[in-house]
């Protein structure tokens, strides 16, 4: 949209009464834009001013937007990690990160806060299925060949971000303070203590002590509502970026010389 | 008389490479020394965990031959001819606690198997079971010391 035709569109603005072009005045501080954009210009021009959209170049392949060759995978564990933050913040106004109230409250929010099963399921669930799509997305990329120059530090960037949502999958599984957690973080733990030379000193970091307790139960607490998700943020928010500077998603005709007929 | 202004040669170092360098090891090491810190911090000062002294009773209230189990303290007491002996119920393993068998001992996580002074006879574990060091209080309970590690098969003589 060029300056022009914005002055133009302003003025016509005048002639509407003032409620609507109160409305017309606020869209338009928000979508620079007026309706959506039929031409070229325009629409290059709306993606270049959203945050969101701008995670795509300007112009974009046609072949990066298929969806059989992202699957979505990469946004489907965004969105995840959004509704994870959404309702382990709400899980958070319940539960207690106590030896002695933990387990309670979990059974509290199971049985009688009102909706808290709805909450505790879908934290959950969503925790589970991000896990596997993070570990697909890896899977489409390694296929693809998105790993490859210029991207190879992207590729560093998401095996950071795999780690991170293993790590908060680990420390939220000791939450629930029952059996299963007991067990399984002291057998993960121990095996952590195999390791040569930082094993030991990792398990006492983790642990806070010798055995799973309290103080062990406070530190993952730290790690999974605090350390890990800030981590997670920056951490994804230098992917995302980085996407955009590579030149939006890889394609096949890349890094050959541009055949006839090949529509990028 | 004639001066010559021009330098033979350069210094090999001049000031604003000296002094950017000088700063730069002063950013280095304070992260350093603020690194350490932060480490020192995080590393478990104070042991909160359950207490490693434990009495566990008179030693004539001990039959010879039966493994006495104290669960929650995860220790087993045993009288034999040679004398007592306390050992770990923590499996060498992964840390699950293990149960008495037939055997000896054995794990409900991976299946390992102990015989009765604890030396593995099968499964996963890599290690004998801990010996804790067995003592007799003021009192004259037995009194066992999680936190000195004893070589399996010495047996405390009363
Ligand atoms: C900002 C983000 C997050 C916050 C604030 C948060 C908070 C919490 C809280 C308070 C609990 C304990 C409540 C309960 O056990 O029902 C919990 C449990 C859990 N969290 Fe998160 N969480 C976040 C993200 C994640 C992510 C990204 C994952 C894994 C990919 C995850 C995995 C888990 C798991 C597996 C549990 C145990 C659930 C259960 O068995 O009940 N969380 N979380
Ligand atoms: S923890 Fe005992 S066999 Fe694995």
């Amino acid at each position: 949209m060029k300056i022009k035709d914005e002055l133009i569109n302003l003025n016509q603005q005048k002639q509407k009464g003032w409620f609507k072009q109160f409305w017309s005045n606020l869209y338009r501080s928000i979508f620079r834009y007026g309706k959506i954009p039929q031409d070229a210009e325009g629409q290059s021009y709306a993606v270049f001013n959203n945050l969101f959209l701008h995670i795509h170049p300007v112009k974009v392949s046609r072949h990066s937007l298929k969806f059989s060759y992202t699957f979505g995978l990469g946004i489907i564990a965004a969105i995840l990690f959004l509704i994870l933050t959404f309702t382990g913040v709400w899980l958070m106004f319940y539960y207690f990160p106590s030896a002695t109230e933990a387990y309670n409250r979990m059974l509290d929010l199971r049985s009688s806060v009102d909706f808290g099963f709805v909450l505790r399921n879908v934290h959950k669930w969503a925790a589970e299925a991000m896990v596997v799509v993070v570990i697909l997305h890896m899977a489409r990329v390694f296929f693809t060949g998105g790993y490859k120059p210029p991207r190879e530090f992207n590729w560093m960037i998401g095996v950071v971000l795999l780690l991170l949502t293993l790590g908060l999958s680990f420390t939220g599984y000791l939450l629930p303070w029952d059996q299963l957690a007991f067990w399984a973080i002291t057998v993960g733990t121990s095996i952590a203590g195999y390791a040569p030379i930082i094993g030991e000193p990792l398990r006492k970091f983790l642990l806070g002590g010798d055995t799973v307790g309290q103080e062990a139960l406070i530190r993952f607490y730290v790690l999974h509502v605090v350390i890990l998700p800030g981590l997670m943020v920056i951490f994804m928010a230098i992917h995302f970026w980085r996407i955009r500077k590579d030149g939006g998603l890889s394609h096949p005709s890349e890094n050959e010389p541009t055949k006839k007929g090949n529509s990028r | 008389m004639k001066k010559n202004y021009t330098r033979t040669k350069p210094p090999e170092i001049d000031r604003r490479k000296f002094l950017t360098s000088l700063g730069w090891t002063g950013v280095g090491l304070s992260t350093l020394i603020a690194s350490i810190g932060n480490l020192l911090y995080l590393k478990p000062a104070i042991d909160y965990g359950p207490p490693t002294l434990l009495r566990v009773g008179k030693p004539e209230d001990f039959k010879e031959g039966i493994k006495e189990i104290f669960e929650t303290e995860r220790v087993a007491v045993i009288r034999d001819k040679k004398g007592f002996a306390a050992i770990s119920l923590t499996c060498t393993h992964l840390g699950c606690t293990i149960r008495t068998s037939e055997m000896g001992f054995e794990c409900p996580c991976h299946g390992s198997q102990f015989d009765n002074d604890g030396f593995v006879t099968g499964g996963p574990a890599p290690k004998t079971l801990d010996w804790y060091q067995v003592a007799i209080a003021p009192n004259g309970e037995l009194e066992i010391d999680k936190s000195i590690k004893i070589t399996p098969g010495t047996y405390f003589k009363v």
